[in-house]
């Protein structure tokens, strides 16, 4: 009796993990745009590693040939260490892929779902592994009444 | 028998790793107290499904008074005190999900470090009772009692400004909050966390979650040391 109730229990849990966003100090709905995903190739230029949220940034030339320094948000620190992310994972000079959703107030910000990196692997950002969209979970599961 | 004289070792390890809990067991029977055995051990690290809006966990919205409905349905995101770095308050400590937290027991008090802003929870189990008046604290004034394999929490004086989940469920400052910790195994832990708060809800109701034993340490945490989004944060509601 007891090993059944764990096995639903650890099933449970296992099914709630699978829907959790990533979120450190902010619901993902009040900064960023569900409707609004977006994919975006550049070249790193600075990594911050640091709580609550990690930040990358990226140069990524436009069709009109200018070039915007986009800023991402990842997950915290912590979880993604977890996930096999460090430090140096993103290295200025690196050129890489990033799927995630923009920001609402129309900065150049969006939520990093995923990053494409030069070697092809796909890193999750978020709390899940690459064929799970944290963020894009996030949306549909954020809490929102 | 037989066996344990050929191996006089194996038998002198057993009855040194045995000894001591025919001892424990004797002394329980001697002092006429045959139920006053040792509570489990909870110690760890362990972390439970992330819970954004309680009533996901619940089923179905909480049983609001008029005052209760009418805060949530203009309560915002936006408003919400972690996006200030504010403490997240102790029952959505345990709900934070991502972010783990360790159990560290000792007889008479039940500690829970959050990895979550790096605060935490002390819950005397010293047997004392709560204090008359309770000034409000971001996690309250908490007393658990064993009932067997589980941890009874009671806590009072919970700081209103804290709320309940990332949705705006909020409480007032008279919210009494038990948690019963059921050990269920070695690696699980039944949380159920039960909200009574008569200027909020019509009469108390409860949510379980399984906590599960992680393979990890809660590491460094620091809600302001980059904080970036603030400036970003839209309402989400006209």
């Amino acid at each position: 009796m007891r090993t059944t109730s764990s096995i639903i229990l650890r099933l449970a849990f296992f099914l709630l993990c699978m829907s959790s966003p990533v979120f450190a100090h902010h619901g993902f709905s009040v900064e960023f745009d569900k409707d609004n995903p977006l994919t975006l190739t550049g070249t790193v230029t600075k990594m911050e590693f640091m709580n609550p949220h990690i930040y990358f940034y990226l140069d990524v030339k436009g069709k009109d040939g200018k070039v915007v320094n986009w800023a991402f948000e990842g997950g915290p620190p912590n979880v993604i260490y977890r996930q096999g992310w460090r430090k140096d994972t993103l290295k200025p000079g690196d050129v890489v892929t990033v799927k995630g959703f923009r920001a609402k107030d129309g900065a150049h910000l969006a939520a990093c779902s995923t990053v494409k990196l030069p070697d092809g692997r796909e890193m999750s950002a978020g709390s899940g592994g690459v064929s799970q969209n944290a963020y894009g979970s996030a949306a549909g599961a954020d809490g929102k009444k | 028998m037989r066996n344990c004289f050929r191996t006089p070792f194996v038998c002198a390890a057993s009855c040194f790793l045995v000894l001591p809990f025919v001892i424990a067991c004797g002394s329980r029977v001697a002092s006429g107290n045959p139920q006053a055995a040792a509570p489990p051990d909870l110690n760890g690290v362990w972390s439970a499904p992330f819970t954004p809006d309680i009533s996901k966990a619940l089923g179905h919205q909480p049983p609001f008074t008029p005052y209760g409905a009418a805060r949530f349905a203009k309560e915002d995101e936006f408003d919400d005190p972690l996006t200030k770095c504010l403490p997240i308050g102790p029952a959505r400590g345990i709900q934070a999900g991502i972010m783990p937290f360790q159990i560290v027991q000792t007889p008479s008090v039940f500690t829970i470090l959050f990895e979550n802003q790096h605060t935490f929870r002390i819950i005397h189990t010293d047997g004392r009772s709560h204090p008359k008046d309770v000034d409000a604290t971001w996690f309250g004034d908490s007393i658990g009692k064993w009932d067997g394999n589980t941890l009874v929490v009671d806590t009072v004086g919970i700081d209103d400004r804290t709320w309940l989940d990332t949705a705006g469920h909020e409480h007032s400052d008279q919210l009494h909050l038990v948690e019963r910790f059921q050990k269920v195994d070695n690696n699980t832990i039944q949380w159920t966390a039960t909200f009574e708060d008569p200027k909020f809800f019509t009469e108390p109701w409860s949510i379980t979650l399984p906590v599960a034993r992680q393979n990890t340490e809660i590491m460094s945490y620091s809600c302001e040391e980059n904080e970036k989004d603030r400036a970003h944060l839209r309402r989400t509601k006209k």
